[in-house]
């Protein structure tokens, strides 16, 4: 694959690795752009090489996978906390419309059930639910077994239904 | 109890709220393009500082051996006189500078004898 055909198809994914990218860097919008160009840059210096044994889709999304569990390494390496609490200094964004805010409550419903959730029971159902791939392709990105990410995808979307009907009642 | 559907239709609210926040794919490329520019500029630097190293060494090696490089216009070291010699020179140094005999005088040098004169 040369490099205009590579740009094509990063650019077709590209909206699907953000939201993967999102998910790999705890929904951390900064982290994930980041990670989305190292993960580029892999790719252009053919550190990462596609060999046509699954989807572009799921061998790129692989790519973000371990990436961003490479670049969190390095972030707590270099001082984790110091980078959060700069983090929690940024200025607030301004109050959404009302249509939104149901919506955006409904997300952070969602987010906030994902995160209590086991890592591999959230990326399984990420996977599954937001990028609409099957179980088998989910297992192939997480670099596990079909039968181990079915347990995880069992498990984890009772659990997340639990969360949310515990939080809808609330 | 939730059911399938409901989830994915959270899951949807979700991908789109994630859509509205999604840098575009021209910045995050053109991002990691500039990236792999400085990348190529730093993985180049050590082998420009290598080789200016390596050509100052060889310049300090090779600078004393062309100043001791043999010549045929440079005298050797016994013919070789310095130019401020002469200061070395004091009035009287002729006098000291041999070896006195007993019964001579230094004035035997300075005032010609009888024979000396006649000649």
């Amino acid at each position: 694959m040369d490099e205009i055909e590579l740009r094509r198809e990063l650019e077709r994914a590209h909206a699907d690795c953000f939201g993967w990218a999102m998910t790999c860097c705890g929904r951390d919008r900064d982290d994930a752009e980041e990670v989305l160009q190292t993960v580029y840059l892999t790719v252009l210096d053919g550190r990462a090489h596609y060999d046509a044994r699954s989807s572009f889709r799921t061998w790129l999304f692989g790519v973000i996978r371990r990436t961003a569990a490479s670049e969190r390494r390095k972030a707590w390496l270099h001082g984790l906390l110091l980078k959060r609490e700069a983090g929690s200094l940024k200025p607030e964004a301004p109050a959404p419309p009302d249509a939104e805010v149901e919506r955006d409550s409904r997300c952070h419903s969602l987010r906030h059930a994902l995160a209590r959730l086991a890592a591999r029971q959230r990326e399984v159902l990420q996977l599954v639910f937001y990028h609409e791939l099957t179980v088998d392709e989910a297992a192939a990105v997480m670099g596990i077994t079909t039968g181990s990410a079915r347990t995880h995808y069992a498990r984890g979307k009772a659990r997340l239904a639990t969360l949310l009907g515990d939080a809808r009642e609330l | 109890m939730m059911d399938e559907s409901e989830l994915r239709r959270r899951f949807a609210q979700l991908r789109e709220a994630d859509r509205e926040r999604e840098p575009s794919f021209a910045q995050t490329y053109g991002r990691a393009h500039a990236r792999r520019s400085w990348r190529a500029t730093l993985r180049v630097r050590p082998l420009v500082i290598g080789a200016a190293a390596a050509i100052a060494i060889a310049a300090v090696w090779l600078a004393p051996a062309r100043s001791f490089s043999p010549s045929a216009v440079t005298p050797t070291i016994v013919t070789w006189r310095a130019p401020t010699d002469v200061l070395l020179r004091t009035p009287g140094s002729d006098l000291l500078g041999g070896m006195p005999a007993l019964g001579a005088s230094v004035l035997d040098t300075m005032i010609p004898t009888p024979s000396e004169k006649g000649a």
